[in-house]
């Protein structure tokens, strides 16, 4: 048998190389006679054992030998479409051969015992080919699911136990040949059971075809059969009813219940409570005199806000000026439509014909309807002041005077900034310290430079001392104030002076140990050009940047922001003791005050001015600026009012009878404060900045608590230069003239006079 | 302890409502909430803290007061939407199931609402309407020239057209109509109708098409109101005037564009009034009666005394019809007794007939109703060819016209002698003439009007707003007589003029070229008096100059004393100001603006 199967395969390979591509036309018409011998038998051999073993296998005769061990589960899925199939080519091949045929002839007898016809098949004879068992079957693992073994070598066991292995498939190169050389390989799948690649018989390509556009798969389907009227049409009406019960009576006597309704309704219509048809509401609408009865006493509501009236510039034919040119052309075209201030462009026609219909028209009309009921309307006071009524009336300048107004002269210094002055309190001399160590001694009048000292380090502070029967001043360098004597004074009060600084006597030295110390040169080591005196502060607790006499001349406070302690000294220069007045301090200190006639003591924080009483050893009161940094302040002689200045510019005046918060506060320089000064004498107070600029105030302050202090801004003195943002550092007033004396940036100093 | 006092129960929280909350309440669709405001006239409020109003949100949203939303759930109008969404319901039921019977029947019963309480309610009196008349005169004459198409009913457009004839006649026959003004818009009329004045504006005659962002369901529901409105103030107007309202149409008239003609005035007193609504309404007044009856007899008799002053200032313009007419009837005012009702209306009875001495024949090209209207309301008589319409009183050979407007450049063509002779009858003028005279209250000078000249500017009658650039224009009155008299002494004045400046400028530059300026005026030939004058001038200037500039100082000083908020006040005010100067300065600038403008006509030309 195998020699056989072998010898049809090999005969079918050629047959497929001959004319692979001819098969599936050729198939159909059952013509191919060449094979149909060999077929017949295979088919005969088929028959005899399981009808429908492998039927297509048996018509299609294309198959290799090893198709034939197709399993069962798969001939079973296609049994169904292959079945009509069969009938199909049953038919054509049955002209050619009968035998061809899957199930064999029946013959239809009658029954001997029942009398009836019967259907007999005929015996199956079980000759050579009559039977397929015989034949080996070539699917040797037997019909078990093929996947069991897809990771394994082996595709199953034989009959006697023995691995089956998986037949060669060949690498990817081979198939590849094979679907060059095969025609039909694209037609082809590969088959589990049987480890080959088998080729898709013509049916089952017509049901790929089939699904592929979407039809029934099957193909001898017809969806538009002719219906088959079982129950309906013409002779199969059903003529009897389905009960032989009798008719109801209802059935054929006019309903009570219907007539009494309908006879409600006529009721209704013949009293008039329905009208049969209203007379149709034709009443066009009629105006009639609505205000002839008197009006509620109902508000009306406010008019709505007419539209502006045109102007000339939505004339037809204006003035020339009124037409735009083409940069205002340009711009109006270019804004946006809610941002124009008017919604058309001036025209001119030259005579009316010309002028055509505005397109706008009906856009402006919904426009104003819908401000009408979409916008909100708000009354508004229309504000017809005098904007220079609003500018507070005060007393002219001129009848203010005397303030200075003038630069009378300037003093230079050599190169650096002049940071702080001092002028003698007979307001003859004014001493300036630069950042290079000079202090220079000159006369307020003409300006003539007297003497300099030089220092190693800048100059923080300068200070004169206010006693008028002695003459010195104070001079901060880092770390340490020295005390000088001026030149050129009356030798009575030099004297007077020098026992004042360096006492033949020293006072007895303090109890407890003084940081500070006084040193005083000997006697005969004095000279113009050395201190007469000097404090020596605690080491590296910065220069002192800001001194401040007691009025009666022996308190000089000093502070020192730059250092380490931040400390704040009260130096007594008769017990030649120096004290710190606070433990702690919340803040960096700024700046000191001494009051001119209580023993109150001001000290500015950043933010906040506190003042203490020295003598009871207490805080009197806080006052909150609301400035960021203070940068000076000052107290005016009548130690009622105190007035602040900040780095950010602003000018804070306080009463101190009245609350913590200032009175007034001012913003009128343009950059931050760096000075100011009330003067001892006249009612004026100036204050200085960083723009170069120095503004003076007239300030009447009055006795009586009633009236308000008057401030009247009178004169903004410039001349100084701005130089790397620093302004006027420091104003000073001249204790007997209204002059004033300002220390700048500019290394110069300048007077200021009435 | 007082009462605990919960958040949002009292204060803006309580007093405003946003929109869809207003929605919510009165239970109706946005469109509905939209229509009932337009109509009841209610609109947003702005709170003073929208925070405070809208429970701590500030998201953009509208506001109204709750007491307007709880006036407008009381509206009946509103039950009437709610049954007209049930019955728009019912309809598209039945016209899905085919009923076609039962749909028509509802579609005859639909409800329909009326305005009638509302006008009442927005206008308790009558002269509250006429004052808020000018929106509705605009939409009216706005509807009347519209096409209709599917939105616009033809019936509605007919409506517009026929109120807006009832409109015009009323005015021309009250001789109400006070200025007008032809804008690049349309043309704006001002009328005064009992003490209230009335401004609305007319497109001119060309089809109007409504922009596809123009919502017409708005415009229509405002229509609705303005139409009702309208009809019951013309109705009031034409009773108390002592006629027949609605003036009968004469539909072959309108047929054949006879414009405001088709309607006819009738005398409420001839007439045998037919319609009962009519009756009803003078039933319910008696005293009303009474009164109308008295003031149409007034009426009767003042229009006799009008036609006795016609026929007198006819009679006059006859006798002077060569010369320039006489700028109006200030003579004829003396002549008419002033009774109470003229001393009332004096100002205004001067121009009311303006152009009674005068008959007008309108060419082809001007435009009809513009003209008719205006020239009848100022008695003058107008005629017109067939060409633009039916109902010319007279035709163009008619000789008692006096004037043509006319709108072309004079034709070169030549003429036959009977039309030279009825060309040198006629003064042929261009139509801004009319509306210039009418504006000025006097007949101008046609002169500068006349037929192919370059008008002079039309300027707004209505003024400018305060401090606004006045064109010279407005100030030169074309009517004023001799000018240029004598040219010589003219210029040697305008030297002398010159030389003195001169002298004023070397004054105030610098002293020592006085000298030199001294030496110019001698040149000049001015006299050493009036040099020594114009020096003492010119030093005076300088010293109120410096004084100006110290007080500017001090005043600039001053406001550092000002407080934060005076000082914004003022900075704002400041501001405005100074924006208004900048405008009259950019008018003030005549020589760059008319460069600029010679330019650009040029470039226009090439």
């Amino acid at each position: 048998m195998a020699n056989g199967l072998g010898r049809k395969s090999l005969k079918r390979k050629q047959e497929d190389e001959d004319d692979g591509a001819f098969e599936q036309e050729l198939r159909p018409n059952g013509t191919l006679e060449m094979l149909s011998d060999e077929e017949d038998d295979e088919d005969v051999s088929s028959d005899d054992g399981q009808l429908d073993a492998f039927p297509e296998i048996v018509d299609e005769s294309d198959t290799d030998e090893s198709e034939e061990d197709e399993g069962e589960e798969e001939e079973e899925e296609e049994k169904s479409e292959d079945e009509d199939e069969d009938e199909d080519e049953d038919e054509s091949e049955a002209e050619s051969d009968d035998s061809l045929h899957v199930f064999p002839k029946a013959k239809t007898v009658v029954s001997d015992i029942t009398k009836q016809p019967k259907v007999v098949y005929p015996e199956i004879e079980p000759d050579y080919d009559s039977d397929s068992s015989t034949e080996e079957d070539p699917n040797r693992v037997g019909n078990i699911p093929m996947h069991w073994y897809d990771d394994l070598p082996h595709i199953g066991y034989d009959i006697n136990g023995q691995k089956v292995l998986r037949p060669a498939r060949g690498d990817e190169l081979d198939k590849f040949l094979a679907t060059v050389d095969d025609s039909s390989a694209w037609t082809s799948a590969f088959d589990k059971n049987t480890q080959m690649d088998k080729p898709l018989t013509s049916e089952e390509l017509d049901i790929i075809r089939r699904l592929y556009a979407g039809e029934n798969p099957d193909a001898g389907y017809d969806p538009y059969e002719p219906m088959t009227e079982w129950f309906t049409g013409k002779g199969k009406e059903e003529v009897m009813p389905l009960s032989g019960a009798l008719q109801p009576k209802r059935r054929f006597i006019p309903s009570k219940w219907e007539k009494q309704k309908v006879m409600k309704i006529v009721r209704a219509i013949r009293q008039g409570r329905i009208l049969p048809s209203k007379p149709k509401s034709t009443s066009k609408f009629e105006p009639y005199a609505i205000w002839s009865d008197p009006p509620s006493n109902h508000p009306p509501p406010l008019p709505a806000p007419k539209p502006p009236l045109p102007t000339n510039a939505e004339s037809y034919n204006p003035p020339e000026e009124y037409l735009p040119t083409e940069e205002e052309r340009k711009a109006w075209e270019a804004q946006d439509p809610e941002d124009r201030e008017r919604d058309f462009l001036p025209q001119k026609y030259s005579s009316l014909r010309l002028v055509p219909a505005y397109d706008q028209f009906v856009k402006e009309r919904f426009n104003r309807q819908l401000d009408l009921y979409l916008a909100p309307r708000v009354q508004r006071v229309k504000l017809n002041i005098d904007p220079e009524s609003l500018i507070p009336k005060l007393p002219s300048p001129n009848s203010l005077k005397p303030f200075p107004n003038y630069k009378s002269l300037q003093f230079l210094h050599p190169s650096s900034r002049v940071r702080c002055i001092s002028v003698s309190p007979d307001g003859a001399w004014v001493v300036s310290g630069d950042e290079d160590g000079n202090v220079s001694l000159w006369e307020i009048m003409v300006g003539r430079e007297v003497k300099r000292w030089k220092f190693k380090g800048k100059v923080g502070a300068l200070a004169w001392c206010p006693r008028i029967d002695v003459c010195y001043f104070a001079v901060g360098i880092e770390d340490t104030i020295h005390f000088l004597i001026p030149a050129n004074i009356d030798s009575a009060i030099l004297s007077l002076t020098q026992s004042v600084l360096a006492p033949t006597t020293l006072p007895p030295a303090p109890a407890s140990p003084s940081p500070v110390k006084w040193t005083t040169p000997s006697s005969n080591t004095w000279s113009l050009d050395t201190p007469v005196l000097t404090i020596d502060l605690p080491a590296s607790s910065g220069t002192p940047n800001h001194f401040c006499w007691h009025r009666k001349g022996d308190y000089l406070s000093s502070v020192c922001t730059g250092g380490v302690h931040g400390g704040v000294w009260i130096h007594q220069v008769t017990r030649r003791h120096s004290q710190a007045p606070f433990k702690k301090i919340k803040g960096s200190v700024q700046t000191v005050l001494f009051h001119p006639l209580k023993p109150h003591f001001f000290v500015a924080t950043q933010q906040y001015v506190r003042i203490y009483n020295l003598s009871e050893q207490k805080l009197v009161k806080t006052l909150i600026p609301g400035i960021k940094w203070i940068s000076s302040m000052d107290v005016h002689p009548s130690g009622d009012h105190l007035i602040v200045g900040g780095y950010d510019r602003k000018l804070c005046w306080f009463d101190l009878e009245l609350s913590e918060k200032p009175y007034k506060v001012l913003r009128y320089h343009s950059r931050a404060i760096r000075s100011l000064q009330f003067h001892p004498t006249y009612p004026l107070f100036a204050s200085s900045s960083d723009d170069g600029s120095i503004q003076v105030f007239h300030s009447r302050v009055y006795n009586d608590l009633m009236t308000d202090p008057l401030i009247v801004p009178l004169k903004i003195l410039r001349g100084h230069k701005v130089v790397d943002g620093l302004g006027v550092l420091q104003i000073r007033w001249c204790n007997k003239h209204p002059w004033l004396v300002s220390a700048a940036a500019d290394s110069s100093v300048a007077v200021w006079c009435s | 302890m007082g009462r605990l006092r919960t958040k949002g129960k009292a204060g803006a929280a309580k007093n405003y409502m946003t929109r869809s909350a207003a929605v919510k309440k009165l239970q109706c669709s946005l469109a509905d909430f939209r229509r009932l405001c337009i109509l009841k006239g209610i609109f947003p409020r702005e709170p003073r803290s929208r925070k405070k109003a809208n429970k701590g949100s500030s998201a953009p949203t509208s506001f109204y007061y709750t007491k307007d939303i709880a006036y407008l759930a009381h509206e009946p109008i509103l039950k009437k939407l709610r049954e007209h969404k049930a019955f728009a319901k019912k309809l598209s039921r039945a016209l899905g199931r085919g009923e076609w019977s039962s749909a028509k029947s509802l579609e005859e019963n639909k409800p329909v609402y009326r305005l009638d309480h509302i006008i009442k309610e927005r206008y308790p009196t009558f002269i509250d309407a006429v004052r808020d008349i000018d929106d509705a005169l605009c939409m009216v004459f706005l509807f009347a020239s519209l096409p209709s198409n599917s939105r616009l009913p033809p019936e509605l457009v007919e409506n517009c057209a026929r109120l807006a004839a009832e409109w015009q006649l009323y005015v021309i026959h009250s001789r109400a109509l006070r200025k007008v003004f032809l804008s690049i818009k349309g043309v704006y009329y001002q009328a005064e109708v009992m003490d209230q004045t009335v401004t609305w504006l007319v497109p001119y005659q060309f089809t109007q098409n409504v922009p596809a962002d123009v919502d017409i369901r708005v415009m229509l529901t405002f229509l609705e109101l303005y139409q009702t409105l309208l009809s019951f103030v013309f109705f009031k107007l034409y009773t108390d005037a002592g006629l027949v309202y609605p003036p009968p149409l004469d539909t072959k008239k309108d047929e054949n564009a006879a414009g405001v003609n088709a309607f006819s005035l009738q005398d409420n007193s001839r007439q045998i009034s037919g319609k009962p609504t009519h009756t009803t309404a003078s039933s319910q007044i008696t005293g009303k009666l009474v009164k109308q009856t008295i003031k149409s007899i007034a009426a009767n008799s003042e229009v006799d005394s009008e036609d006795v002053e016609m026929a007198i200032s006819d009679s006059a313009a006859d006798a002077d019809e060569d010369f320039t007419p006489i700028p109006s009837s200030k003579d004829q005012t003396t002549v008419a007794l002033p009774t109470l009702r003229t001393l009332s209306t004096l100002p205004q009875t001067l121009s009311t007939d303006l152009f009674s001495p005068y008959t007008f024949f309108l060419s082809r090209e001007t435009p009809r109703p513009i003209f008719e209207f205006v020239v009848r309301s100022f008695g003058g008589r107008i005629g017109w060819p067939p060409s633009s319409g039916a109902g010319s009183p007279f035709d163009e050979l008619d000789p008692s016209i006096t004037h043509v407007i006319i709108d072309r450049p004079p034709a070169k063509k030549e003429e036959s002698s009977e039309e030279r002779e009825l060309r040198s009858r006629r003064k042929y003028v261009q139509p801004q003439w009319i509306v210039d005279c009418i504006n000025a209250g006097k007949i101008l000078l046609e002169e500068p009007y006349s037929q192919g000249k370059i008008l002079p500017p039309h300027l707004s009658p209505f003024g400018e707003h305060d401090g606004a650039y006045i064109p010279a224009s407005a100030e030169v009155a074309p009517a004023e007589g001799e000018e240029g008299s004598d040219d010589g002494t003219v210029e040697e004045d305008q030297a002398h003029r010159d030389a003195l400046d001169t002298v004023m400028d070397a004054v105030t530059e610098e002293p020592t070229s006085l000298r030199t300026a001294e030496l110019v005026a001698e040149a000049a030939g001015v006299d050493f008096g009036s040099f020594e004058a114009t020096v003492k001038q010119a030093a005076k200037k300088i010293g109120k100059k410096a004084d100006a500039e110290a007080d500017r100082g001090e005043s600039d000083m001053n406001k550092m004393m000002m407080s934060n908020k005076q000082r914004k006040l003022y900075e704002k005010v400041k501001y405005s100001r100074e924006k208004k100067d900048a405008e009259v300065r950019l008018f003030l600038q005549p020589f760059a603006k008319l460069m600029a403008h010679t330019q650009l006509s040029k470039n226009n030309f090439k």
